[in-house]
């Protein structure tokens, strides 16, 4: 028998919490397992382009806007960010408002990343000395870290609402739903388990390359900075192992997964210190976070944590 | 008020003072780079130290003013005779005077000697080899880059590769004109250092904000000065520094070992600071100038000059100006002037007709001091000046840091005038030979065609010189040399010479970074030495050990910054 990180989870706490917390944990792992935790997932998303709105906010402001492309992304996040708050309280919003938004932001993501390379080939010497402009000019992978919040939007878009997980209501919806197409349906019912794994394989690479030059930038000056660097390809190891292996997602990719998320909580504390370390300290809040370390880029990284955390407690996909 | 030194720290207080007739354990003349890194280090190991410095002791906040005309007192501008085929313009980029010395105006460039300008007799047949190798000193760099600490790369790919502790600073427009035409020739560089110029806070000091008056004294105290970074620390450990005092001449008693020096102090009053050793730091015009001005019975020749080279070999580097006028905005006064450099052309290269090579690096004139290059290099004059200077933020600047060779007729030698102390003042012969001349004029044009490279309109140049180092060379026979490995003169067991003046070679590389090392390392060798140095004549040459728990706080980045 394999072994379900759900299942186990769920026997665990039965046995070990006191009653309501059991249930409670238990309901919770059911409405993730059946795909219904759509307004959960507003709520996080709303969070999230909150949080990627203020980072690419005064990363541009850094850059004096000198492009008028760079309010798009701080727009957007606005912009998601109300739509993920609608999403928490309507239906009909989530599945419309939220889901265009979502799919325009992913595309200024994409958008953006294009810029950034742009970006490092008009600094002097250009892609002819790629590791100095990496780490001298735009963030390259930023803009499509940038994307997270915006492609947990789309799939909370898909998403059922926790109160479908109710027969009766699941029968109406069942009713209504009868010709969506095949991984509609996956999504609706927490079948994306595959997908989400790869997605975490990306997401490493891009947020693990992100830590690795910016923190080769300062020469690995504290130990800390190596952790996110080796946690990236143990993160995407495991990620592939998940999308071939249902074990693998079950256990090695939880595993890596919540160091990876521990390891981006730490790092943003540390970046908040090194910050409030500056001169000035929280005095000067904008200059010092402007100038200081990038306060929410181990969130970044913490984020694909979360992606492989949560892969790890959905249902694979049918085929 | 207290004593401020930068935005955030303030001078120890109170300072300890010996007495009159105390007898202190080591007296070092000159408090510059070498000076403040030796009275630390020695006072941090427990011994009674007292520095002597000619100058002030510098309160950035009341004494220094961000202005280039304003900052002029930060240099030597006492009497000084120059001569020679090329004579040296000195008084300003090459000396200081105050406490931190050079280092309170220097760009703070802070790269290494390369392993072979260790080696430059065995390798080029030219000039001499330094009694020690690059790997005796490596320690000393890696350690002292962190005492300042510098900014740099993390991977520097030239001579013996490393990295940097601190990150490397953005660049300016001129970094920008200098990597851009590098590339273009296909020419490696480096962006954003080695610089000793704060990246970010370390411990009590602000990280840079690129205001620009890096040569004017950093108010900031973003730029490593000694002021700074090892003289609080020497307060702290109670080394007495005793500013406005000239030292005039080196006592030496009957058994031909030193006692003390003579000084003049802040009212022309002379004085006399008995010592156990001496330890002369005063530079390379300065040293051989007290060690000249000491003859006395049995060292007629000045002191420790048995071997006839004291002031002799005396290095200037080539430092040819190239600017460059560009059609977009450069605005030359923008960010540390020292943040970009090439050592592409470094090494011997048998190809090009004359042995050893040199660096291309960023500078960055303020409008007078470009003004004044200006003047040399186009002739710019009246109107024509005026146009120029309208176009000062389109101009872009790059500098070549040659090597220039030790020869014997380059020498500081003691003139007729005398001072206001009525010393008789230094006399500095400089002429540049055959090889030298050769490196100037392929370092100019590889440079003009970078600016050409990096897309100038029109590109002039101005010939300069920086730096001074030799005239008390260190080396293994006492026959050539003036000092052993370790500083200590060959004729007199308690003198030292530590500063530039003991380089035997300059290599193409700024000399503070190394100046400072060599001072870590001649103080690790005192301390291990201990009381021997006081009352023994045998000469130890044997290699100290590198102590780390001498540096000043926060070099192993431990602590919090105070928050002002």
């Amino acid at each position: 028998m394999t072994f379900i990180l759900t299942d186990t989870l769920e026997q665990s706490a039965n046995r070990n919490l006191p009653a309501p917390l059991a249930e409670t944990l238990t309901s919770a792992l059911e409405h993730l397992r059946e795909g219904c935790f759509q307004r959960s997932l507003c709520l996080i998303v709303a969070t999230t382009s909150v949080a990627s709105g203020l980072e690419v906010g005064y990363e541009h402001y850094k850059g004096s806007y000198s492009n008028p492309v760079m309010y798009t992304p701080v727009v957007l996040s606005g912009a998601l960010a109300g739509a993920g708050l609608v999403g928490v309280f309507s239906r009909f919003a989530a599945r419309t408002v939220l889901r265009w938004i979502s799919i325009v932001t992913l595309a200024d993501g994409v958008i953006g990343f294009f810029f950034h390379i742009r970006g490092i080939a008009r600094k002097p010497g250009g892609w002819s000395l790629p590791v100095t402009n990496i780490v001298m000019g735009p963030p390259i992978f930023a803009p499509l870290l940038f994307g997270t919040s915006a492609y947990l939007g789309l799939m909370a878009s898909y998403l059922r609402r926790e109160e479908d997980l109710e027969p009766t209501v699941e029968r109406v919806g069942a009713a209504i739903e009868s010709e969506s197409s095949g991984w509609r349906s996956d999504l609706r019912h927490g079948r994306f388990q595959k997908h989400l794994s790869a997605l975490t394989v990306l997401w490493a690479f891009f947020s693990g390359f992100e830590a690795l030059y910016s923190h080769y930038k300062s020469n690995f000056r504290f130990k800390a900075q190596w952790t996110p660097v080796l946690l990236a390809p143990l993160v995407m190891a495991a990620a592939v192992g998940a999308v071939r292996s249902r074990r693998i997602a079950n256990t090695a990719l939880p595993a890596v997964s919540a160091l990876a998320l521990a390891d981006g909580a730490i790092g943003f504390y540390y970046h908040a210190r090194g910050i409030v370390r500056r001169p000035g300290g929280i005095k000067k809040p904008l200059y010092n976070t402007l100038y200081g370390p990038p306060i929410f880029a181990p969130l970044l990284f913490a984020a694909c944590g979360f992606l492989g955390l949560l892969a790890s407690l959905l249902r694979r996909e049918r085929r | 008020m207290p004593h401020r030194l930068g935005a955030m720290q303030t001078l120890p207080s109170p300072m300890r003072r010996f007495q009159e007739n105390d007898l202190v354990d080591y007296c070092i003349v000159g408090v510059g780079s070498a000076g403040g890194v030796l009275v630390q280090r020695l006072a941090r190991a427990g011994f009674r130290v007292v520095a002597l410095e000619a100058g002030p002791f510098w309160d950035t906040e009341k004494d220094w003013v961000s202005d280039e005309k304003g900052s002029h007192e930060l240099y030597w501008n006492d009497l000084r005779i120059t001569g020679g085929t090329d004579p040296l313009a000195l008084g300003s980029n090459n000396c200081g005077k105050g406490v931190g010395g050079g280092s309170v105006h220097w760009a703070a460039f802070a790269p290494r000697f390369h392993p072979s300008d260790f080696r430059v007799y065995s390798e080029d047949g030219v000039g001499v080899d330094w009694p020690m190798s690059y790997w005796d000193l490596k320690p000393y760099y890696e350690l002292l880059e962190r005492e300042m600490p510098v900014a740099g790369p993390a991977w520097f790919p030239w001579g013996d590769p490393h990295g940097h502790p601190y990150g490397p600073h953005p660049l300016s427009g001129r970094g920008d004109v200098l990597v851009r035409g590098c590339t273009k020739l296909g020419i490696r560089s480096v962006a954003g250092g080695p610089v000793a110029i704060l990246s970010a806070s370390h411990g009590d000091r602000p990280h840079c904000i690129y205001r620009g008056f890096c040569i004017q004294g950093c108010k900031v105290g973003a730029k490593a000065s000694t002021l700074i970074t090892h003289v609080p620390n020497a307060i702290s450990h109670g080394a007495e520094i005793r500013a406005h005092a000239m030292a005039s001449r080196v006592s030496v008693r009957q058994d031909g070992r030193v006692d003390g020096v003579f000084y003049f102090d802040r009212e022309g009053k002379e004085q006399f600071q008995r010592a156990r050793a001496v330890i002369v730091s005063g530079y390379a015009i300065e040293t051989p100038r007290l060690l000249l001005n000491s003859a006395c019975p049995g060292h007629r020749q000045g002191l420790a000059n048995s071997s006839g080279t004291l002031g002799k070999y005396l290095m200037a580097q080539a430092g040819n100006v190239v600017a460059g006028r560009f059609e977009e905005l450069i605005r030359l006064y923008k960010a540390p002037p020292a943040h970009a450099l090439s050592e592409e052309f470094y090494e011997t290269d048998p190809r090009r007709g004359f042995a050893r090579g040199f660096a291309i690096q960023t500078v960055g004139p303020l409008p007078v001091a470009f003004a004044k290059q200006m003047v040399a290099a186009m002739g710019a004059w009246g109107w024509g000046m005026r146009r120029v200077m309208m176009d000062y933020n389109h101009w872009s600047t790059l500098g070549v840091l040659g090597e220039i060779l030790p020869w014997e007729d380059n020498c500081v030698e003691l003139a007729e005038e005398k001072d206001q102390h009525g010393l008789p003042v230094a006399k500095v012969t400089f002429n540049l030979h055959d090889n030298d001349k050769k490196l100037i004029e392929f370092g100019k044009q590889k440079v003009m065609e970078i600016m050409w490279a990096a897309g100038a309109k029109q590109v002039v140049q101005e010939s300069r010189f920086a730096h001074l180092v030799g005239a008390a060379r260190m080396g293994r026979d006492p026959s050539t040399s003036v000092v052993d490995k370790f500083g200590r003169t060959h004729d007199i067991p308690n003198l030292f010479v530590c500063d530039g003046s003991i380089l035997p070679t300059q290599g193409s590389a700024n000399p503070g970074l190394t100046i400072q090392a060599l001072a870590a390392r001649t103080a690790d060798y005192l301390i291990k030495q201990g009381d021997a140095i006081f009352f023994s004549n045998r000469r130890d040459l044997s290699e100290p050990g590198i102590r780390y728990d001498l540096s000043p706080p926060y070099t192993r980045f431990k602590g919090n910054p105070r928050i002002a």
